[in-house]
C-alpha cells in the first residue's frame, strides 16, 4: 500500500494558477470518487480551499497513480502548472497532512479555518465511499493530532493581523462584543477590514461617515450599519464604545475636546480609540482622558508581529508533536 | 484547637495564592487557586464553629476574632462570586488579603486561648456584629476587583500587553461590573448591620455606631453619584480601595 499527497499551494503557485485547479466546495466527494477510475488507486481525498488543492491518494500503485493524475491534470489545464506541483510520498505525505490541519501550511500560521475545510473534504470522501481503512484512519488521526497541536501549544495565540489585534483589544475592554457600537471615521479599505472583525465578534450598530458621504453610505450598507454625514459624527459619539479611524486628512480629525464634551453623556463609560490612519487621525492627548484607550496603528502591528513570531517560534513544538502521534499510527503506505 | 484551624487556613489561602501566581507567570490560567481557597474556607469554618461553640455566639470579641471572621466572609463572597461571574486571578488577588487578616489574627495577644462565653446575647446585637463583619467581606472583594481593575487599567494605558497577568485578567467591562455589583451587595448587608446596631441594646460611648454610620453614608454617597452622574473606572475603583482601607482603619481605632 502506497500513500501519496500530490497538491500546491500558496508557497508554490501564485493565484492566476491556484485558481485553475480550485474544486468547488460542494464537489469535493465526486471529485475524489472520480480519481478513483485511475488504476493503482483505491482511496482518495480531495482538499481545496483559497490557498491550496491538494490530492491525498492511497492504493497499491499510488505513486504511479499520482503521476498519471499530473499528466491528466496537465492535459485538462495546461503543462505550464506542472512545476508549482509538490508531492510528498509515505510518512512525509501523513505529517504533511497533520501540518496542514494544525495550520502550520497555512498563509495566517495557526490558522483554525482550515481544520473545518479539511474535515469537510474528508466528509465529503466518505460520504462519495473515496475512502476506506488508510485515509480513514489517517484523517482521523490528523484531525487529533490538530486538536492536540492547537490544545498543548500556543499556536493560535495573539491575532497576527491588525483587525485581529484590534478585535482583541476590544474584547480585553468590553469583554463579549455583543451589543457594542462602533463608529468608522473614513471609509478605507482597513477601517472596513477592523470594522467587518468587531462585526463578526458580535458588534451590533456600525456608523460610518466620510467626507464622501457615498462611500460611507456604501460601507455602511455592507456592515449593515448607518452612514452619517462627516460634519455630524460627533453627535454619535457619545452612544460609541469603538471608534475607529482612518481618515487621510493632514492632521488630528479626534481632538481631546470632542470626547470631553460627551463623557458626562457617556457616564464615564471605557472609549476604545483605534487610530489606523498615516499620519494619525486622533490626537495622541486623547489617550490622556481617564476612561479612553488609545492604540494607534504602530502599537497594533507591533502586537500582530508579536503574535507572529510566538507562533512561529511554536512550530519546532508542533512538529516535535506531529512525528511523536504519528508513530503511534503505525499506518501501511507510511 | 481552633488556632491550629486558623494557621491551617492560612497556610492553605497562601499556598493557593502562591500557586496562583507562579501559574500566571508562567502565562497560564491558575485552575487550583479555587481548590486551595476551597479548603481553606472549611478551616476557617472549623475555626468560627470552635470558636463560636466555646463563644455560645457569633465568635467576633476582639480583633483577632472580628478579623478572622472578615477573612472567612471575604472568602465566602469569592467563592460565591467568582466562579458564577468567572473572574480568573480573583482567586489569585484575594488569596494575599486573606493570609494578611489571619495572619494578623494570629499575632500573639489578638486571639485568647480560652475565650469565655458572651454572658446574655443579645438578638440584635449578633445581627449587627455579624452582619456588619459580612458585609466587610463584600466590600472587601469589591477592593479586590477594583485592584485587578487598576493593573489591567495601567497595562491597557501603558501598552504593556505581553505579560500573564494581562492575558488572564478579566475584562475591564467585567471587572467594574463586579466591583459594582459587590459595592451594593456590601452597602445593602451593612444597612442590615447599621440599622441591627440602632437597635441593639447601648453599651457605653457611641462613637462605634457614629463610625458605622460615616462608612456607610460614604458608601451610599460614592454609589449615589456613580448611578447618577457617572464615574470613570479608575475613580471607581480606587474609591472602592480606598475606602475599604480607610473604614478598616477606622474600625480598627474606634
Amino acid at each position: 500500500m502506497e500513500l501519496v499527497c500530490v497538491g500546491l499551494n500558496h508557497r508554490t503557485a501564485p493565484v492566476e494558477v491556484r485558481e485553475r485547479f480550485a474544486v468547488p466546495a460542494g464537489k469535493l466527494g465526486d471529485s475524489a470518487k472520480r480519481l478513483l477510475e485511475i488504476e493503482g488507486l483505491e482511496e482518495s481525498v480531495v482538499l481545496s480551499t483559497c490557498n491550496r488543492t491538494e490530492f491525498y491518494l492511497a492504493g497499491e500503485q499510488a505513486e504511479q497513480a499520482a503521476a498519471e493524475l499530473r499528466r491528466r491534470l496537465a492535459a485538462t489545464h495546461g503543462a505550464d502548472s506542472d512545476p508549482h506541483w509538490y508531492e510528498h510520498h509515505r510518512i512525509s505525505a501523513a505529517k504533511h497532512l497533520c501540518r496542514v490541519v494544525s495550520g502550520l501550511d497555512s498563509m495566517v500560521l495557526g490558522e483554525t479555518e482550515i481544520f473545518g475545510q479539511a474535515k469537510e473534504a474528508y466528509r465529503q470522501a466518505l460520504d462519495a465511499g473515496a475512502t476506506s481503512g488508510v485515509l480513514n484512519r489517517l484523517f482521523q488521526r490528523a484531525f487529533g493530532v490538530g486538536k492536540k497541536v492547537r490544545t498543548d501549544t500556543r499556536i493560535q495565540e495573539g491575532a497576527t493581523s491588525v483587525a485581529g489585534a484590534a478585535v482583541e483589544l476590544a474584547e480585553k475592554i468590553f469583554g463579549k462584543l455583543a451589543g457594542c457600537r462602533v463608529i468608522v471615521i473614513g471609509a478605507g479599505e482597513m477601517s472596513r477590514q477592523t470594522a467587518q472583525a468587531l462585526v463578526s465578534r458580535g458588534a451590533t450598530s456600525v456608523f460610518v461617515t466620510n467626507r464622501s458621504f457615498d462611500k460611507a453610505e456604501q460601507l455602511a450598507a455592507e456592515m449593515g450599519g448607518r452612514a452619517v454625514h462627516f460634519d455630524e459624527w460627533q453627535a454619535v459619539l457619545a452612544g460609541v464604545d469603538v471608534v475607529i479611524s482612518s481618515t487621510s486628512a493632514p492632521h488630528p480629525v479626534v481632538l481631546p475636546h470632542h470626547i470631553e464634551s460627551v463623557r458626562r453623556v457617556r457616564k464615564f463609560r471605557p472609549l476604545f480609540l483605534i487610530d489606523i490612519a498615516v499620519p494619525r487621525d486622533i490626537d495622541p492627548a486623547c489617550g490622556d482622558i481617564e476612561e479612553v484607550y488609545l492604540y494607534d496603528i504602530d502599537t497594533l502591528e507591533q502586537l500582530a508581529d508579536e503574535a507572529r513570531t510566538r507562533r512561529e517560534k511554536q512550530i519546532i513544538e508542533c512538529d516535535r508533536i506531529i512525528d511523536e502521534e504519528l508513530k503511534k499510527l503505525n499506518l501501511p503506505g507510511t | 484547637m481552633d488556632r491550629w484551624f486558623l494557621i491551617a487556613a492560612t497556610a492553605l489561602a497562601a499556598v493557593g495564592g502562591v500557586a496562583g501566581m507562579w501559574s500566571v507567570s508562567k502565562g497560564i490560567r491558575s485552575r487550583w487557586t479555587v481548590i486551595w481557597m476551597i479548603a481553606a474556607f472549611m478551616a476557617q469554618m472549623g475555626f468560627l464553629s470552635v470558636r463560636g461553640e466555646a463563644r455560645g455566639a457569633c465568635p467576633l470579641v476582639g480583633l483577632g476574632e472580628i478579623l478572622a471572621f472578615l477573612a472567612w466572609s471575604l472568602t465566602f463572597f469569592y467563592l460565591a462570586v467568582g466562579p458564577a461571574y468567572r473572574i480568573s486571578l480573583l482567586g489569585v488577588f484575594t488569596a494575599p488579603v486573606v493570609v494578611i487578616f489571619q495572619a494578623v489574627a494570629l499575632l500573639p495577644g489578638q486571639l485568647i486561648a480560652d475565650p469565655p462565653r458572651v454572658p446574655g446575647t443579645d438578638a440584635w446585637h449578633e445581627t449587627h456584629a455579624a452582619m456588619s463583619v459580612l458585609s466587610y467581606g463584600a466590600l472587601a472583594l469589591a477592593a479586590v476587583a477594583g485592584v485587578m481593575f487598576l493593573v489591567l487599567d495601567r497595562q491597557l494605558k501603558d501598552h504593556h500587553l505581553k505579560s500573564g497577568l494581562f492575558r488572564n485578567l478579566p475584562p475591564v467591562r467585567e471587572l467594574l461590573k463586579s466591583t459594582v455589583r459587590l459595592l451594593w451587595l456590601g452597602v445593602a448587608l451593612l444597612s442590615i448591620g447599621v440599622f441591627a446596631g440602632f437597635m441593639m441594646p447601648r453599651q457605653g460611648g457611641t462613637a462605634h455606631l457614629i463610625a458605622a454610620c460615616a462608612v456607610w453614608l460614604s458608601y451610599v454617597g460614592f454609589l449615589a453619584i456613580k448611578q447618577t452622574r457617572g464615574l470613570t473606572g479608575r475613580r471607581t475603583a480606587t474609591v472602592a480601595v480606598l475606602l475599604f482601607v480607610v473604614s478598616l482603619s477606622v474600625f480598627a481605632l474606634v
